[in-house]
């Protein structure tokens, strides 16, 4: 079984501000603000008219994140109480964005993978699409038997809150589910299981 | 593609539609299905006529359900090198042509969100067949179409019956143009713009596109460059071992295949890159036609288009 070196672990890079697009949407979660304010910065220094086009949307770890933000974003800056309240906020931002409009992302990598699973569903390609990755590496781990999606797994190995089988996470990943694949870790000689180890933190 | 490959048809119908574009039906000479096509398809027309062969790339403009004819509308070219003319004046009902099969090089987008269709004059044909398929579709999607004159408008009245208000008409003589600006900059995510017509339109609207910030992955346009006149050069074939002369009204491409030679082809007019041949050698200087060939690919010098692309100078050398 291939756990690693597989072509569908996603690929991160420092984020870059694109001068290309006309509008620009802005989503971090935790520690990925950092990176917002250093592109934010960069893109205001290239394109000084694209901060009215600017638009900022924060889960952060403390609300003092935000301030730096008001200053450079003149299109607005949207301060949410956790992931899920922002996504929600992202996915109706999308649906009044305009083509044109170039979207970065910034924070852990699950979080990552639920902005970009939304952005796919509004046919965002990845030219329109960057990403950085900062904070845990915990994942999201999709069953490939009973299809629960566990969060914040850590471990290589993990047992399905859905079905109760263990789970050896691969690096075998999916944009559409936003999550790694989990398959059964003892298929051929039942309770017969690898270390358990914390690899993903 | 080589004509080894072709379907035999038989033209069904010939109708005058507007003063400079005839339309052609055509069925499957043993009566036949026809090979199965999506909107945006094209076909090779081989026209045996006179003292040449001519290959010219036509859209198919008829529904991709309706496999029982093709149609295609062909506009008559004044600095025509005789296909258009050919097709105008000596193909009659009843007349056979040999055709290849349908290829899509400007395809819909499958998970566009909508779909923004923009035309000029003949531009126009490969959107008749996509609009058979966006019709069904929930897709949102809107055509802009520009003519030189409402006689020139070919294929309107089937397109109001069809698609009704979708249709936006522009007519140069009352002075009515495409505001590419308020067209391209509110259009929400996920549309796709395709635009097929002149260069001077494809010019445009891509520009307006990428300036509103649209990325290349959602700007599609097609035109089938005519292969230009020029001066005569020769062409010495490596592996064939023998020197052709291309006279100044004939490409490449078709005096390499004048010598036997075949070349594989696609679309014959410089957008497939299926002809990319390389170049071992040449003295002189490569002129590039083609829409396919990057400015980087262009610079190394290696390679060559021969359906649209000629070159000047001596001692050009090429991998057939």
């Amino acid at each position: 079984m291939l756990v690693t070196g597989i072509k569908s672990k996603p690929v991160y890079a420092p984020l870059r501000a694109d001068t290309g697009g006309r509008y620009h949407l802005m989503l971090a979660s935790g520690p990925g603000a950092a990176a917002l304010l250093r592109v934010l910065e960069e893109l205001r220094g290239a394109a000084p008219q694209a901060a009215g086009n600017t638009r900022v949307m924060l889960a952060p770890d403390n609300a003092q994140v935000a301030l730096p933000f008001e200053r450079l974003a003149a299109g607005g800056v949207s301060v949410f109480d956790g992931v899920h309240a922002l996504l929600g906020a992202f996915r109706t931002a999308l649906d009044e964005s305009f083509m044109g409009t170039r979207l970065y992302v910034a924070g852990p990598e699950s979080f990552i993978g639920l902005a970009m699973k939304i952005a796919l569903e509004f046919d965002l390609n990845k030219d329109e699409i960057r990403a950085e990755e900062l904070g845990t590496l915990a994942r999201r781990v999709h069953c490939v038997h009973c299809r629960h999606a566990s969060e914040e797994v850590r471990t290589n190995i993990v047992k399905c809150a859905g079905c109760g089988q263990w789970l050896l996470v691969r690096d075998h990943y999916s944009r559409r589910l936003a999550a790694y694949m989990g398959v059964m870790a003892d298929a051929e000689v039942p309770g017969d299981l690898p270390p358990v180890k914390e690899v993903f933190l | 593609m080589n004509d080894a490959q072709t379907l035999a048809v038989v033209v069904t119908a010939i109708e005058q539609i507007t003063p400079l574009i005839k339309h052609f039906k055509m069925a499957a000479a043993d009566g036949g299905a026809l090979p199965a096509f999506s909107g945006g398809s094209h076909i090779i027309v081989v026209m045996r006529g006179g003292s040449r062969i001519h290959r010219n790339p036509y859209s198919l403009l008829s529904s991709p359900h309706h496999l029982d004819t093709y149609e295609i509308g062909v506009r008559r070219m004044e600095e025509s090198r005789g296909g258009s003319h050919f097709m105008h004046d000596q193909v009659r009902v009843g007349t056979p042509l040999e055709i290849a099969h349908p290829v899509n090089l400007f395809p819909l987008d499958k998970i566009a969100r909508k779909h923004v269709l923009i035309a000029g004059g003949i531009g126009i044909t490969p959107f008749l067949a996509q609009l058979e398929d966006l019709h069904d579709a929930a897709v949102p999607y809107e055509l802009h179409y520009s003519v030189r004159s409402p006689e020139h408008a070919a294929f309107l009245s089937r397109l109001r019956a069809r698609e009704g208000e979708r249709v936006h008409m522009y007519y140069d003589s009352e002075s009515q143009a495409v505001d590419f600006d308020g067209l391209l900059s509110a259009q929400p995510l996920g549309t796709h713009v395709y635009v097929c017509g002149p260069a001077g339109l494809i010019n445009r609207v891509t520009a307006a596109a990428r300036e509103w910030g649209w990325p290349d992955s959602h700007i599609h346009w097609e035109q089938f460059a005519a292969p230009p006149v020029g001066e005569a050069f020769e062409v010495f074939l490596a592996r064939s071992k023998l020197t052709v002369h291309v006279p100044p009204d004939q490409s490449l491409m078709e005096s390499i295949e004048g010598a036997g030679v075949e070349v594989p082809y696609l679309c014959r007019g410089g957008v497939c890159g299926f002809c990319q041949t390389r170049v071992l050698e040449s003295g002189g200087e490569l002129l590039h036609n083609d829409h396919y060939l990057s400015e980087a690919e262009r610079a190394k010098g290696n390679c060559i288009m021969p359906c649209v692309s000629r070159a000047r100078g001596s001692k050009l050398v090429l991998d057939l």
